[in-house]
């Protein structure tokens, strides 16, 4: 917010100008009306009608093409049995974790090293950066490049540097290929996470540091005692923003990696849902998932913003 | 964002830079940052050199720069990947929905952040709400709906969907860039008797000129890039985007991986230059949300 002139009262100022600028004030609603008028028209159309329309389509059994038949809970009933839905929810879960916690770890040491550097920083910043920009199609065609078995560069790397003990099918594999999908879905984030770092890192005064290092503090005392508190707002929103995009953004990966394979080892919710609508013709089933992944998403989002709100971090 | 010390160079003090525990300190850290960058930034270099060797030197020379320039890998690759119609696909898509988008979310956020009506409060609830609701979760209906307004395979109707899924969050960007600005301007030239329109239009767009740009880098990056909803919503191979047609090209094609890094190239190196040119803008734009000073 810019500074408020003085004199002037919070709030509703131009109300309290008196009567000219009033007057026109009631003539704002019918202004409002025609401005919000496009963006309600879209969100209508592209976001509260398939909302709906994906709740009654849950309760339907539904192939596509034949009439749709009622089906009650019927669909949310039978997804808490199937095990390639539990499945993909579990490996989802495990990304997302690991994912949440791998980017804010990586990217606050990217942001400690970028604050320190003295020249370049610019640069370092950008280069950081560049994943960010990429398209997961182009990343996860990339990566399945470095990943292959055969001519790939990182068993190559492993080769050079003596390691040819560790060269795997890394996307082969059932037992590690989730895993590495997780790196590259890190590696692709994890310039943005440290950006936004560096940006709350470099709002810390420089005064705090060193009366902390006046009290004897060392670099670690440093980090534990003035940095992590003092970015704590900035800890939960990177939480927050790399939470609901691994929960929700994780299809174009998998799908250009894995396919969700080798056997499900990488399926996730929305891989799952658009194999069951798309390729088993299983219309309300899917709907079904989708819906389930919302509450599960909606729910965590609005635990994780009543936390922040509660710990006084208004975002 | 008053506070940062984003364009003051790092704590440095002369007299103890030149000491030897802080100079191997500072080793140290251009050490890690050259490790952050060569893993960042081999991979892209990789595909560069690899889209310019022949096969055999890329069997035979994993790591290394070509032996020598192999031009012909992106006129193949944009022959047989279809790259015209593709480039131009994801053009003409782009650039309508953010159109789109910036038309529907500048009066909106303008709306509710500068004027009094009854609801304003709702239509603030109900865009965050929708910034929780990813479009991700709703493919299956959005698809039914697309096939019922019939604009499955359709470019202009896949536009109008990206601008949607897209507005929540501009909306609220904007919105506060306009929360920022002075009511002082706009009082005047409202008992000069200017329209809302002609207020919006003249004094305050130039204003939020800035957030604008936000809006339209970010969903540039997003719908440019965006495979979810043009793999849902775009099946028809005439009226694909640039990311289904490196994934077709791909699956069908999967031992050209000269042609393939240059297809890789062709449709990266133009995203990250816009980047290079513009990172300032941009990332001062992310972390301003982000953090506040």
């Amino acid at each position: 917010m810019s500074p408020r002139p003085q004199g002037v009262p919070a709030g509703g100022r131009h109300f309290v100008r008196g009567g000219a600028l009033r007057r026109l004030a009631a003539r704002d609603g019918t202004a409002a009306a025609v401005m919000i008028a496009p963006a309600a028209v879209l969100f209508a159309l592209f976001f509260a009608w398939p909302f709906v329309q994906g709740f009654w389509l849950s309760l339907h059994h539904w192939d596509g093409f034949s009439p749709p038949r009622f089906a009650g809970a019927a669909n949310y009933l039978r997804l808490l049995k199937d095990r390639v839905f539990l499945g993909a929810l579990e490996n989802n879960v495990i990304f997302v974790v690991a994912v949440v916690v791998l980017k804010n770890v990586l990217g606050l040491a990217v942001a400690l090293l970028l604050d320190k550097a003295v020249f370049g920083r610019a640069f370092f910043r950008a280069a950081a950066f560049i994943p960010v920009t990429m398209s997961f199609v182009a990343v996860g065609l990339l990566w399945s490049w470095i990943y292959n078995p055969v001519f790939g560069l990182l068993n190559a790397a492993l080769d050079l540097f003596g390691l040819s003990a560790l060269k795997m099918s890394w996307l082969g594999d059932a037992d590690i290929a989730l895993y590495s999908v997780i790196a590259v879905d890190v590696w692709k984030w994890l310039g943005f996470h440290a950006v936004i770092y560096l940006a709350g890192l470099r709002t810390i005064p420089a005064e705090l540091y060193e009366s902390a290092t006046m009290d004897g503090a060392g670099p670690l005392g440093r980090l534990w005692h003035v940095t992590l508190p003092l970015l704590t707002p900035v800890v939960f929103i990177n939480t927050l923003l790399a939470f609901s995009g691994a929960f929700v953004r994780n299809f174009d990966i998998v799908y250009v990696l894995t396919k969700g394979g080798p056997n499900h080892a990488t399926e996730v919710v929305l891989t799952d849902m658009m194999t069951r609508a798309f390729g088993n013709g299983q219309m309300g089933y899917a709907a079904a998932m989708g819906y389930l992944l919302f509450l599960i998403v909606g729910l965590l989002s609005v635990a994780l913003l009543a936390l922040m709100r509660s710990r006084r971090l208004d975002v | 964002m008053a506070a940062s010390r984003d364009d003051v160079p790092a704590r440095i003090d002369p007299a103890t830079l030149l000491r030897p525990r802080r100079l191997a300190g500072l080793a140290g850290v251009y050490l890690a940052l050259t490790v952050v960058v060569v893993q960042t930034l081999y991979p892209l270099l990789w595909v560069l050199s690899g889209s310019l060797k022949s096969k055999q030197d890329l069997i035979n020379n994993v790591w290394g720069p070509p032996a020598s320039f192999v031009l012909s890998n992106y006129a193949d690759a944009w022959r047989i990947a279809g790259m015209g119609s593709r480039v131009a696909n994801s053009a003409m898509v782009t650039a309508l929905a953010l159109a789109v988008l910036v038309a529907a979310a500048t009066p909106c956020a303008y709306a509710v952040s500068r004027l009094r009506f009854r609801g304003r409060g709702l239509v603030v609830a109900v865009t965050v709400a929708a910034m929780l609701v990813p479009p991700q979760v709703m493919a299956i209906p959005l698809f039914m709906v697309a096939r019922d307004l019939g604009i499955i395979n359709s470019r202009v109707g896949v536009a109008f969907i990206y601008a949607a899924t897209s507005l929540p969050l501009s909306v609220f960007i904007l919105r506060s860039f306009f929360l920022s600005l002075p009511m002082d301007l706009e009082d005047a030239a409202r008992i000069d008797g200017a329209s809302r329109l002609t207020i919006l239009t003249r004094i305050m767009l130039p204003l939020v000129r800035p957030g604008v740009a936000l809006i339209v880098i970010f969903g540039f990056i997003e719908i440019w890039n965006d495979f979810f909803l043009a793999f849902l919503l775009l099946r028809e191979p005439s009226v694909q985007t640039i990311p289904l047609g490196l994934v077709a090209f791909f699956q069908q094609y999967d031992s050209l991986w000269n042609q393939y890094f240059a297809a890789l190239t062709i449709t990266t190196l133009p995203v990250i230059v816009v980047f290079v040119l513009m990172q300032r803008q941009f990332i001062a734009g992310l972390t301003a949300g982000a953090v506040k000073g």
